[in-house]
């Protein structure tokens, strides 16, 4: 108690270098704590994407680019599938269920899927959860929309509003489908997903708005009605990827070879998770690096906290003195500095920390929209507690230096 | 006898060959005061570090209140002065971001006592030594030098000392306050039965007291 209220005092007294020295380690903890927490946030987010699936398929392309632009929406695929592939296999006995994906158009940069109800049905995240409406259901009619929470939470939409898609998916497109506007009939709850952030239509409204498009321009001259279009045949002529649900997880590695050396067009066959960790294994470097960059400040920020305490020491030669003259061991002179370091260490983790809760809070939004990263506010985790505590130790071994020194000195009392 | 020093020696550590104190026999008893006079740099302050246990001889013995120091752990010697022994300095007295109050319990804090003093004694100590209730809870730097030697005093006489040592304590203030500071100090070992050490080079101090020594008496560097 005594020791706790002289180290407090002390600091108190000594403000101008312990404030900079609080700054410095704090921002430093900041860095650690926030690269950890987006680093284990991003991972958590991409590996809850996409639970159910047993394997996605794709044109044959990159593992990784197939991956990223079926479930993350992050890239572009390199050709697409025929309808009449996406049936063959599909109807497969090894296939449960098959959600089919067409992309290639965008609403206010958000990505439309092109899809069928088995989307609804079938598609699951994290550990498991089915999507759930949060208003109104399932596209039926040719012009239905359904929009991820993000999508009607961002741009205001609500059930019966009509919203146009663009062409493409850049964020501000000159090629719009204006004249075939979707009404909003569902909206999705929110998932921490890619989902939130796609707007859903159906397969047919996806043929129906690209029916007097040609290379990505409309025809001149064109003046097919929205009521004929939906009395039409839409059956699609390809897709861009589609995602399987087997019978039996046996034949998952037979099947995806079986799809790999499909005859009749170049596909690939993905295992989500397989290609997840060869995701990891390449952001391991980036990964590895960040929190290697954040390590060396926080190394950095001690060693300045070690300076401080070290300069102190000989300004403080007579209170030294002083506090062995009126009993206190060498010792306690050693356990006041590291208490120093380690009340400087626990208050840096506390500002460190309500700062990085602060930027998360106020800055959310902005990682979702610019960068498609769902940062949650609680950053507490198990691993980032434990990094705290290492923060702290560190801190105390640090100042073993500063404190042997007073130790030293208390020890050596000069005339 | 409350000091008992025989054939003592002492030199620094870094300087082996330089000779500082050498004293073949000097003893205070119990109750008395002594003023020991001499010039700056004499060895007064090394002197008083033995007495208190902070310095260990080279050769000889120190006994304090019946106790051989120099045979002592350090720990021990630290317990031993924290509760025994009270010290005044010519400056730096206090810690100079604690109030009056806390350095005073600190002080008290360090000897460890079965009944540590409660903070009404630590007051009345404070009142006793005329420190005004206002500056009790001030930042030691924040008071004057007169207030912070009264309070110096009442750190030194906290845990009850048999032995009060004080180094030069008057040098700083005037001559109204070196009065007013040697009366209260002298009331107040009287009072107590507190054994004395008071050196310092201002030979007018003298009078307070019945047994004076010149320090060149006591340390034989001569011989």
């Amino acid at each position: 108690m005594i020791l706790a209220r002289l180290a407090l005092q002390s600091l108190l007294d000594r403000k101008g270098s312990v404030v900079l020295a609080l700054m410095a380690m704090s921002v430093s903890i900041f860095v650690l704590l926030g690269v950890e927490h987006i680093r284990h946030q991003t991972k958590e987010n991409f590996s809850s994407s996409v639970s159910g699936a047993d394997l996605i398929v794709g044109a044959r392309t990159g593992r990784l680019n197939l991956l990223l632009y079926s479930v993350f929406r992050i890239g572009s695929p390199t050709n697409n599938i025929r309808w009449e592939t996406y049936q063959t296999i599909a109807n497969s006995h090894h296939v449960k269920w098959a959600i089919p994906i067409s992309l290639g158009d965008s609403h206010k940069g958000y990505r439309v899927l092109g899809t069928t109800t088995d989307y609804f049905q079938h598609y699951s995240y994290g550990k498991q959860h089915p999507l759930v409406f949060r208003h109104g259901r399932a596209f039926e009619q040719v012009f239905d929309v359904v929009l991820g929470a993000e999508v009607a939470k961002k741009l205001g939409y609500q059930l019966g509003d009509e919203l146009i898609l663009a062409h493409g998916v850049a964020t501000t497109s000159f090629s719009k489908h204006d004249d075939r506007p979707f009404t909003v009939v569902g909206i999705l709850a929110s998932t921490g997903t890619p989902v939130d952030q796609t707007v859903h239509v159906s397969l047919q409204g996806i043929e129906a708005i690209h029916v007097d498009w040609q290379q990505g321009v409309k025809m001149p001259g064109s003046n097919i009605t929205q009521a004929e279009l939906e009395q039409a045949d839409l059956q699609p002529r390809s897709v861009t990827a589609f995602m399987l649900g087997l019978e039996s997880k046996m034949a998952m590695f037979r099947f995806q070879r079986a799809i790999n050396q499909y005859a009749q067009e170049p596909l690939l066959a993905i295992l989500p998770g397989v290609a997840l960790s060869e995701l990891w294994q390449m952001m391991g470097v980036l990964e590895n690096t960040l929190l290697l960059v954040s390590a060396l400040v926080f190394v950095a920020a001690c060693l300045g906290v070690s300076a401080m305490l070290l300069s102190s020491i000989r300004e403080r030669s007579r209170e030294i003195q002083l506090l062995r003259v009126i009993g206190a061991p060498p010792y306690f002179l050693f356990f006041l500095i590291e208490l120093e370091a380690l009340l400087i260490a626990l208050m840096s983790c506390i500002l460190g920390a309500g700062l990085l809760a602060a930027c998360l809070v106020f800055l959310q939004d902005y990682l979702v929209s610019h960068f498609g990263l769902h940062v949650g506010v609680n950053f507490l985790t198990e691993n980032n507690l434990y990094l705290l505590l290492t923060i702290i130790l560190a801190s105390a071994v640090v100042a073993i230096f500063p404190s042997f020194s007073g130790y030293r000195q208390a020890r050596i009392i000069k005339s | 006898m409350a000091i008992e020093l025989m054939n003592v020696r002492f030199h620094y550590p870094e300087q082996p060959g330089q000779i500082v104190l050498n004293i073949p026999s000097w003893s205070l008893p119990g109750g008395k005061q002594v003023f020991v006079h001499g010039p700056s740099g004499g060895g007064k302050s090394t002197l008083l570090n033995l007495l208190s246990g902070l310095f260990i001889p080279n050769g000889g013995q120190v006994e304090i209140l019946g106790k051989r120091l120099e045979q002592m752990t350090s720990r021990k010697r630290d317990k031993f002065r924290a509760k025994h022994i009270g010290y005044v300095f010519q400056q730096f007295n206090l810690i100079p971001y604690l109030n009056a109050f806390d350095n005073t319990q600190l002080a008290n804090r360090f000897a460890r006592q079965k009944k540590p003093a409660s903070d009404d004694e630590i007051k009345q100590l404070l009142i006793s030594l005329n420190i005004a209730e206002k500056d009790w809870y001030r930042p030691a730097r924040s008071l004057s030098i007169g207030q912070q030697q009264r309070v110096a005093i009442a750190r030194a006489l906290v845990n009850k000392p048999q032995l009060l040592i004080v180094d030069e304590p008057t040098s700083s203030l005037d001559s109204t306050n070196k009065d007013a500071f040697m009366a209260l100090l002298m009331s107040i070992v009287t009072d107590n039965n507190i054994t004395l050490v008071f050196v310092s080079h201002d030979l007018s101090l003298a009078r307070y007291f019945n047994r004076v020594e010149s320090l060149s008496d006591i340390n034989r560097l001569d011989g």
